[in-house]
């Protein structure tokens, strides 16, 4: 069941088109790895689903509900509603400096009032616990690693209860050693069958936990497949060159 | 000298003090938020009001505060018509005058600190959520107002030491009783005095704007 339809997605900056037709399908449960070349419109891809970026065609499904239907959004306030079942870990990791980890947890919750203060506050616990930075709670941003920013960005994105999760590059800002323990976190969500899709570098991660693969070059889609046939037996030229470019 | 001597020219310049300070507080109270709206409505979309701040920014960082004082306290009493009505109180036209004038470089200050603020700052409170309102309150204008900050300071410092510009305007105040005394006793003394109480006055300015920066290092 497709839980995310994206469909002729279409967007330029000026002459250059990052984004020609772009078309594929989301299902619960999945976790896809989009990678392919920078530039390639990847990252535009999925910052267009929280509507980060404004597309000029196409249309985009959450959920069954069109958060832009061949290139018309719909009023604001449906468009805060469909984004908001998607949570989105970016590459810098974009925590609030001024605000302690716990609040960086909390502050979003707190504004929305959807809950009580006590209920957020034990869930902020419990995530802070579950990504082991229990001890970290009054800490500020600024005395972490990359590693551990990184995993208090994706404890923040999971204290909404998103049903998505996007991840635009997790991993790229990090040095080498730390990008373990960010992809641990990605694993044990994938494991709880997060939906996710993930924009990455990270070969490993989409050959051992995405169960789907995406290759994106140049604005469109060449490959998708699983991750068996996509880096064993991939079909096209474009893949080939770009998974002998990163596969050494 | 005497100590009597030193105590009879300090009193009076302490009595000064007292306005020195109490323009320091109207315009600092007053102008920062000023500032603060200033820098809303030059980054605002509706472009008149836009264009409008900037042009106020600029002519009052552009003249001479004392020449903008002079204007208020001797030159709207002489505009034709309406001129009548714009006598003020010397001291209240040199607060205003402050204030309008302090407000543009606040503002400068501020945009500075808006311009330092990552965009990925305001997409991770899009992506939560949070409204432009609940953006601006929580994200935006706290790390504003930090990086401002030893700005802020620097500028609190100059406008202690721009009161002395009452003189001009013949609001007696602390320059004013320290050039009275070396005039009636010939003796520079009461100007060493004078540049003594500006030292401690920035003095505790300074430590302020320290306690406040450590009190809001988020480390």
């Amino acid at each position: 069941m497709a839980i995310i339809e994206i469909s002729k997605l279409k967007k330029s900056f000026g002459s250059l088109d990052v984004l020609k037709q772009i078309t594929f399908d989301v299902n619960k449960n999945d976790v896809v790895a989009v990678i392919g070349p920078s530039g390639s419109g990847k990252s535009t891809m999925l910052r267009s689903l929280v509507h980060l970026e404004t597309i000029e065609g196409g249309s985009i499904s959450v959920d069954g509900d069109y958060l832009v239907k061949d290139g018309v959004y719909p009023k604001q306030q449906d468009i805060k509603q469909i984004t908001s079942k998607m949570g989105m870990v970016f590459q810098h990791f974009n925590l609030f400096p001024h605000l302690t980890v716990k609040e960086n947890l909390e502050v979003a919750p707190r504004l929305l009032k959807r809950e009580s203060l006590a209920v957020i506050s034990k869930r902020s616990d419990e995530l802070l616990e579950k990504i082991g930075l229990a001890n970290f709670s009054n800490t500020h941003p600024a005395k972490l690693s990359g590693g551990q920013k990184q995993r208090v960005a994706i404890a923040r994105a999971l204290m909404l209860n998103p049903e998505i999760l996007l991840f635009d590059e997790p991993t790229s800002a990090l040095d080498p050693e730390l990008t373990g323990e960010v992809l641990q976190v990605m694993k044990d969500l994938a494991e709880e069958h997060m939906t996710m899709i993930v924009v990455t570098h990270e070969m490993g991660f989409a050959k051992e936990v995405a169960n789907r693969v995406v290759f994106m070059d140049n604005g469109e889609i060449v490959e998708s497949g699983s991750p068996t046939e996509f880096f064993e037996n991939p079909q096209f030229d474009r893949t080939k060159a770009f998974l002998r470019r990163n596969l050494k | 000298m005497t100590w009597d001597y030193f105590i009879s020219i300090l009193i009076p310049m302490l009595e000064g003090s007292k306005m020195t300070i109490l323009l320091f507080l109207i315009a600092i109270v007053l102008s920062i938020p000023l500032g603060f709206l200033l820098t809303l409505a030059v980054k605002s979309s509706f472009k008149t009001l836009s264009w409008l701040a900037q042009i106020y920014i600029y002519v009052m960082r552009g003249t001479p505060l004392l020449l903008q004082l002079l204007i208020i306290c001797f030159g709207l009493p002489m505009i034709p018509g309406i001129g009548q009505y714009l006598v003020l109180d010397r001291f209240v036209a040199a607060c205003l005058g402050f204030v309008l004038n302090y407000a543009a470089y606040f503002a400068e200050i501020f945009r500075g600190g808006l311009l330092a603020i990552d965009k990925g700052q305001y997409e991770a409170a899009k992506v939560l959520g949070l409204n432009k309102w609940q953006t601006m309150t929580r994200i935006v204008v706290p790390q504003m107002f930090r990086i401002a900050l030893p700005s802020l300071a620097n500028e609190s410092v100059t406008l202690v030491k721009d009161t002395a510009l009452l003189y001009a305007v013949a609001v007696p105040e602390l320059l004013h009783f320290a050039q009275t005394a070396v005039n009636r006793d010939f003796t520079i003394m009461p100007f060493f005095v004078a540049g003594a109480i500006y030292l401690v006055m920035t003095l505790l300015l300074t430590l302020f704007f320290k306690w406040i920066e450590r009190r809001y290092t988020f480390e």
